[in-house]
């Protein structure tokens, strides 16, 4: 069916309300070919589960694939750098297909189990209350900066075995990462340096920690090299990838759900009044306003869904806002609701690839939003002019003003 | 003797992650909609059932006495 929505998805007003968008195409064109970035523009819940359950159908490894450039179009002087960025990425083991991807995703995939998570639980509330309480004695603050941002930061340093001091760097770096998801024309840049600054800090702790296995997560992903599952170079890889994912996704949950509590003082009530909620809460989150906005696949062979025929290594592109609002699965889709059940979103995707750190982030956001209406009933914003980083990977939000008094 | 278990996955919480059928695949298969079925109990020994079920990402696998009902994960 022919489309008269604008196929430009780093639009400032796709990006300030993807559900208005992307809900358009989902009721109007689902299976949406967008010319202007040739990818294939995925929103329905049914088929966006149907795509990730069939990894022989939709490949996973994008950046080794992909015969295209970029998207948006970069310099054609940056264009080398690209080439590195790529096969660095290439490396990540959400970035392989089977049989690789089991092998590599063994390696920590147990050190992720939610009862192992569970465990982290008191020291997460910990930091919590520490940031809380600097923050408490200042009356006000932005909660991505002093309190989404290094929550994650210090936790995934923590599991990784990184020194405190060094979370500083390492956000600023990772930081330079997230240029992967904008469509910023000079994104090679920073990407590039992003990568090289993380790998060169890495790689003598990996090695270091090859010669002397302790029992923090970076020790486990090294063992991996040693059982033969990666190269030393995927090691490097994927350490930056469990500090990049471990964190980024978790900052976007705190303040996106804050916000959404916020939006909903009933739903703030009742949160406060009864913590039992704090699970469904966190759920409801994870589904109104998801942490990521969209993954890509590519086609590993033709493929025909509603009438379009996926040609081989066309490019796939599903939106998790979207499906988290499909009316086909949720009854009042865009109705916050803290006790919503069921609640099968897909914020942390589905299938083979679905989330390592899922329950980690579940575990921070549980505690993030139990400890915030705990402790300051009256929190709200400071300002309405709210802004979100020009990305289609990440619903970000720049900064998240608020106050309690 | 092994004592016989009661092995069951709860489709309102698997999310086709295949784990399981990585773990102990003489136990779980993937159906048609990609969800895990424990369509044979006895399939591994009762070590491997644990751990696939510990090792679930969404704990929807659950692991029983078949004879007591003593719940074991």
């Amino acid at each position: 069916m022919a489309t008269t929505i604008h196929d430009d998805l780093f639009a400032p007003d796709v990006i300030a309300d993807p559900y208005g968008y992307f809900g358009r195409l989902r009721a109007e064109d689902p299976v949406h070919w967008n010319a202007k970035y040739e990818v294939w523009v995925l929103t329905r819940y049914d088929d966006i589960v149907w795509l990730i359950r069939h990894p022989e159908l939709f490949s996973s490894e994008v950046f080794k694939r992909d015969p295209r450039p970029p998207y948006p179009p970069i310099p054609e002087a940056d264009v080398e750098m690209y080439g590195f960025v790529r096969e660095f990425f290439a490396d990540f083991f959400i970035q392989h297909d089977r049989p690789s991807h089991t092998e590599m995703r063994m390696v920590t995939h147990s050190y992720f189990t939610p009862r192992a998570m569970e465990a982290w639980r008191p020291m997460v509330r910990a930091a919590i209350k520490d940031l809380l309480d600097d923050a408490e004695a200042k009356g006000q603050m932005d909660v991505m900066q002093d309190f989404a941002t290094p929550l994650p930061v210090l936790v995934i340093a923590r599991m990784l075995g990184l020194p405190e001091q060094d979370r500083r760097f390492i956000r600023e770096l990772a930081q330079k990462l997230l240029f992967i998801g904008r469509g910023d024309l000079n994104r090679m840049r920073p990407l590039t340096d992003g990568i090289k600054g993380l790998a060169d800090y890495l790689s003598p702790l990996i090695k270091e920690r090859l010669a002397h296995p302790g029992d923090d997560l970076l020790s486990v992903l090294a063992s991996g090299e040693t059982r033969g599952a990666f190269s030393r170079d995927e090691v490097v890889a994927n350490a930056v990838l469990l500090l990049l994912a471990g964190h980024e996704t978790t900052i976007n949950l705190i303040c996106n759900g804050t916000l959404a509590l916020i939006r909903h003082p009933e739903q703030w009530a009742l949160l406060q009044a009864s913590s039992g909620l704090a699970v469904s809460a966190t759920e409801e989150c994870l589904r109104y306003d998801p942490p990521v906005k969209s993954l890509q696949r590519i086609a590993a062979e033709d493929v025909e869904l509603r009438g379009n025929v996926l040609r081989k290594l066309d490019r796939a592109r599903w939106f998790i806002p979207s499906a988290n609002r499909d009316p086909a699965k949720f009854p009042e889709p865009d109705r916050f609701d803290i006790t919503r059940d069921p609640n099968p979103h897909v914020a942390f995707g589905s299938g083979i690839h679905h989330c390592l750190g899922a329950t980690l982030a579940r575990v921070e956001g549980q505690e993030a939003f139990s400890a915030l209406v705990d402790r300051f009933p009256a929190l709200h914003l400071t300002t309405e002019e709210l802004e979100y980083q020009p990305s289609i990977t990440f619903r970000s939000l720049k900064a998240l003003p608020v106050t309690w008094n | 003797m092994a004592r016989a278990l009661r092995v069951r996955v709860d489709h309102t919480r698997c999310v086709g992650n295949a784990t399981c059928t990585t773990i102990a695949p003489g136990v779980f298969k993937l159906n048609d909609d990609r969800q895990s079925e424990a369509i044979n109990s006895v399939g591994e020994p009762e070590e491997i059932i644990l751990k696939a079920a510990e090792n679930c990402p969404v704990s929807a696998i659950r692991v029983e006495d078949a004879a007591t009902g003593e719940r074991l994960f």
